[in-house]
C-alpha cells in the first residue's frame, strides 16, 4: 500500500502530468496517421527521455502507446486506412458503418471500448503480472507456431464471402513474407538479384497500399458520378449517446475480449494485431448476427477494439518481469529502463516497487484520459468528412505516399505501396478480402521461424507439436477451426439426404 | 462472377506451380547423423505453393458451378430519373501513373514541387477548378512537408529546392 501511494505521488508531480498530456496528444496524432506506427512514435520519444527522470520517461511511452493504438481506429473508420495494424481486423466493418451514416456510433464505440479494454489490461497487469509471466514462460517455439497459425486461421474463418478466397489472400501475404533472406540458411528467396528485395516487403506500405490506395482507385473510378461528391453531414454531437446501450448488450463480449487481449499481450512477440484478429474471429463465431461481419457489425468493433487495447498492458508483463519485450514498443521500453539504470526482472519489484506502481497507475490514467482526448480527436478528425471527396481523395493519396516513405526513408516502399494498391484493387473487385494479406505478412516470419526452429531442435519430429499440453490445446483448436466448415457441410448434406432441412 | 472466378483461381493455381518450380533451385539443410538432407528455405514456399494450387482449384470449381446459374440482372442505368454515368476506368490508372511519376521525379525535383504537381493533376482530373486545385495543392503539400520533415524529422527529398535550405 505504501509503495502504491508513493507511485501515485510520483505521478502527481507537475512535470509528469504535463508529460502525460503532451504524450497523449502525440500518441493520438501519430496513431491517426497511416504509415506512422506506435513503434516509430516510441522510437522518436527516446531522445526526449534522455532528459527525463525514470517515471516521466516510462509514463510518456505508456500514454503514447495507449492513445496511438486507439487512434488507429479513426482513419480506419473515416477513410478505410487503418492507422495501425491492430485496427486492420475491423477496418471493413468500421468503414461500412461510416458509409451507412453511423460514423459517430463507430467512433464513440472505439473510444469507450478501447478505454475499457485498456483499463481491464491495466488491472490484470497490477494484480497478476508475475503469475502471468510464469505461464508465458511455458510457451516455446511449438506454442508460438500454433498461436500464429491460430491467428491466421481466424482471418480465413471470418472471410465474409468465400473462405477459399480468404485462404488465398492469407497465402499471398505469407508468400510475400518469404521474399528476402530465409532464416535457416540465409539464402535469398524470390529476390531476383534485387538488393531492395533482400530486406523483404515491409508490412506498413503494403497495408497502406491494399487498404488505402485500392480504396482511392475505387473512388476515382466513380468520379463522373455526381452523387458520390455530395458532402456528408457528420454528426459528432453526442458520440457517446448510442454507445451506452452497447455496454449492456455486449457485456459478455467486452469481458471475453479483454481477457483474450490481455493474455495474448502477455506472450512475448504476440501483439495487438493478433489479439484483434482472434477476438474478431471468436466474436463472429459466438454472434447471433454473423452475416453482418465484414459488412458493418458494431459487435465486431466492440470485441476487437477492446482486445487490442487490453493487449498493451499485457505486453509489459514479460518486459517488467523478465526483461523480454512483449512487443516492439516494450522493446524500446526495455532500452529506456536500462538507460535509466533500472534492471527489468524480479528484482525491480523488490528494489523499486514505487516505479512499478507508477507505471500501473499511468496505464489507468492514460485509459481514463482516452475518453476526453479521444472525443476531441474524433471531433477534429470527423471534420475530414466535410471536405468534398474530389479534394479529400488526392490529399489522402499524398498522405499515403508520404506515410509509406516515412517508415524507412526508402523509395522502394512507395513502389510496394503502388503494387499492393493494384493487387488490392483487383482482388477486392473479384471478392477476395485484403485484410488477410496484411496479417499473413506480419505473422509469416513468426510462423516460419518457429516452425523451422521447432523442427530443427526436435530433429524433424512432428509429433512434438501435439505432445506438449499447451501446444496440443492450441493445435487442436486450430485444426478444429479448419475442420469445422467441412464438418458443418457434411452434417448439412447428411440431413438433406435424410429429408430434414439443413441448418 | 463465375468466369472471373475461374480466371482468378487459375492465376493463383499457376502461381502455386511457379513457386514450386522456383524452389527446386533452393539449397537443402545438411543433415547430421542422417542419410537424408532436410528441406530448408524451400519448405515454407512449397507448403504455400500447394495451398495456392488447392484453394485456387476450389475457386475454379466454385466459379464453374456459378457460371451454370442464370446471370444476375444488369445494374440499373437510371436512378430517380437521372442517367447514372459510366465508371471512369482511366482514373485508377492515372493514380498509379502519378505514384510512378512521384517515385521518378521526387528525388530530382523535390517532395514539395512533385507532390504539389501530383495533387493538382489528380484534383483537376476529378473536376476541381484548375486555379483552386493549384492553391489547395500548394497549401496542403506545405502542411504535409512541415509535419513530416520538420516535426517528425523524416528526410523528405528537397531536390532543386536544396539551395533554399528547407
Amino acid at each position: 500500500m505504501e509503495f502504491a501511494i508513493q507511485g501515485l505521488l510520483l505521478l502527481s508531480e507537475p512535470k509528469t502530468l504535463v508529460t502525460i498530456v503532451v504524450c497523449s496528444m502525440y500518441g493520438l496524432f501519430v496513431g491517426s496517421i497511416p504509415g506512422l506506427s506506435a513503434t516509430l512514435a516510441a522510437s522518436l520519444l527516446v531522445p526526449f527521455t534522455f532528459f527525463m527522470d525514470p517515471v516521466p520517461a516510462l509514463v510518456s511511452i505508456v500514454t503514447m502507446s495507449a492513445m496511438a493504438i486507439f487512434a488507429g481506429d479513426i482513419p480506419a473508420a473515416l477513410i478505410r486506412i487503418p492507422g495501425t495494424p491492430s485496427s486492420a481486423a475491423y477496418t471493413q466493418d468500421s468503414f461500412a458503418l461510416t458509409q451507412q451514416g453511423k460514423a459517430q456510433l463507430v467512433l464513440g464505440t472505439d473510444v469507450l471500448f478501447s478505454a475499457v479494454g485498456g483499463l481491464m489490461g491495466a488491472v490484470v497487469l497490477m494484480t497478476s503480472a508475475p503469475l502471468l509471466a510464469e505461464i508465458a514462460m511455458k510457451f516455446s517455439t511449438f506454442e508460438y507456431f500454433w498461436l500464429a497459425a491460430l491467428g491466421l486461421s481466424a482471418t480465413v474463418m471470418v472471410s465474409a464471402d468465400s473462405q477459399a478466397k480468404g485462404a488465398i489472400s492469407m497465402c499471398l501475404g505469407l508468400f510475400l513474407s518469404t521474399i528476402g533472406v530465409d532464416i535457416t540458411l540465409g539464402y535469398p528467396r524470390f529476390t531476383f538479384g534485387s538488393v531492395d528485395l533482400l530486406n523483404g516487403i515491409d508490412f506498413i506500405p503494403a497495408m497502406i497500399g491494399v487498404f488505402g490506395i485500392s480504396e482511392i482507385m475505387r473512388n476515382v473510378m466513380e468520379a463522373d458520378r455526381k452523387m458520390i461528391f455530395a458532402v456528408k453531414k457528420v454528426q459528432t454531437k453526442g458520440i457517446f449517446k448510442g454507445v451506452w446501450p452497447l455496454f449492456r448488450k455486449y457485456q459478455w463480449n467486452m469481458w471475453r475480449s479483454g481477457a483474450i487481449g490481455t493474455f495474448i499481450g502477455v506472450l512475448p512477440g504476440a501483439g495487438a494485431d493478433i489479439a484483434a484478429w482472434i477476438a474478431y474471429a471468436v466474436s463472429k463465431r459466438g454472434s447471433k448476427e454473423p452475416e453482418l461481419y465484414g459488412k458493418g457489425s458494431i459487435e465486431a468493433i466492440v470485441d476487437a477494439g477492446t482486445a487490442n487495447n487490453a493487449c498493451l498492458a499485457g505486453d509489459w508483463v514479460p518486459a517488467l518481469v523478465f526483461g523480454i519485450p512483449g512487443d516492439s514498443i516494450t522493446a524500446v521500453v526495455i532500452g529506456v529502463l536500462f538507460m535509466k539504470g533500472l534492471r527489468p526482472g524480479p528484482m525491480i519489484f523488490e528494489q523499486q516497487p514505487e516505479i512499478i506502481y507508477a507505471v500501473y497507475f499511468a496505464f489507468i490514467i492514460a485509459n481514463l484520459l482516452m475518453v476526453p482526448f479521444g472525443y476531441l480527436a474524433v471531433k477534429t478528425s470527423s471534420q475530414m468528412l466535410r471536405v468534398p471527396k474530389h479534394i479529400l481523395i488526392p490529399i489522402i493519396m499524398m498522405m499515403a505516399i508520404t506515410g509509406a516513405f516515412a517508415m524507412n526513408n526508402d523509395v522502394f516502399d512507395i513502389i510496394v505501396l503502388g503494387l499492393m494498391g493494384i493487387i488490392g484493387f483487383f482482388m477486392e473487385r473479384h471478392g477476395y478480402p485484403v485484410a488477410p494479406i496484411v496479417l499473413g505478412l506480419v505473422l509469416g516470419p513468426i510462423l516460419e521461424q518457429n516452425f523451422m526452429t521447432s523442427m530443427i531442435k526436435s530433429d524433424w519430429n512432428l509429433t512434438l507439436f501435439f505432445v506438449r499440453p499447451i501446444s496440443a490445446i492450441l493445435g487442436g483448436i486450430t485444426v478444429a477451426m479448419w475442420g469445422f466448415p467441412f464438418l458443418m457441410a457434411f452434417i448439412g448434406n447428411t440431413k438433406k439426404k435424410n429429408g430434414a432441412p439443413a441448418q | 462472377m463465375g468466369k472471373k472466378d475461374c480466371i482468378g483461381g487459375g492465376i493463383f493455381t499457376c502461381l502455386g506451380i511457379v513457386i514450386w518450380a522456383f524452389t527446386f533451385s533452393f539449397p537443402e539443410l545438411a543433415a547430421i547423423g542422417s542419410v537424408h538432407a532436410h528441406p530448408g528455405p524451400s519448405l515454407f514456399p512449397r507448403v504455400l505453393g500447394t495451398l495456392f494450387i488447392f484453394f485456387g482449384s476450389l475457386v475454379i470449381f466454385s466459379g464453374w458451378r456459378t457460371s451454370k446459374l442464370p446471370p444476375p440482372p444488369p445494374p440499373p442505368e437510371e436512378e430517380d430519373g437521372v442517367k447514372i454515368a459510366p465508371l471512369n476506368y482511366f482514373n485508377p490508372i492515372l493514380v498509379i501513373i502519378l505514384i510512378a511519376a512521384f517515385i521518378a521525379l521526387a528525388p530530382k525535383l523535390g517532395f514539395i514541387i512533385t507532390g504539389a504537381a501530383v495533387l493538382a493533376v489528380l484534383m483537376i482530373k476529378l473536376h476541381v477548378a484548375p486555379l483552386k486545385s493549384v492553391i489547395i495543392s500548394v497549401c496542403v503539400i506545405c502542411v504535409i512537408y512541415f509535419v513530416f520533415a520538420k516535426f517528425l524529422r523524416v528526410p523528405l527529398p528537397q531536390g532543386i529546392l536544396t539551395p533554399l535550405g528547407f
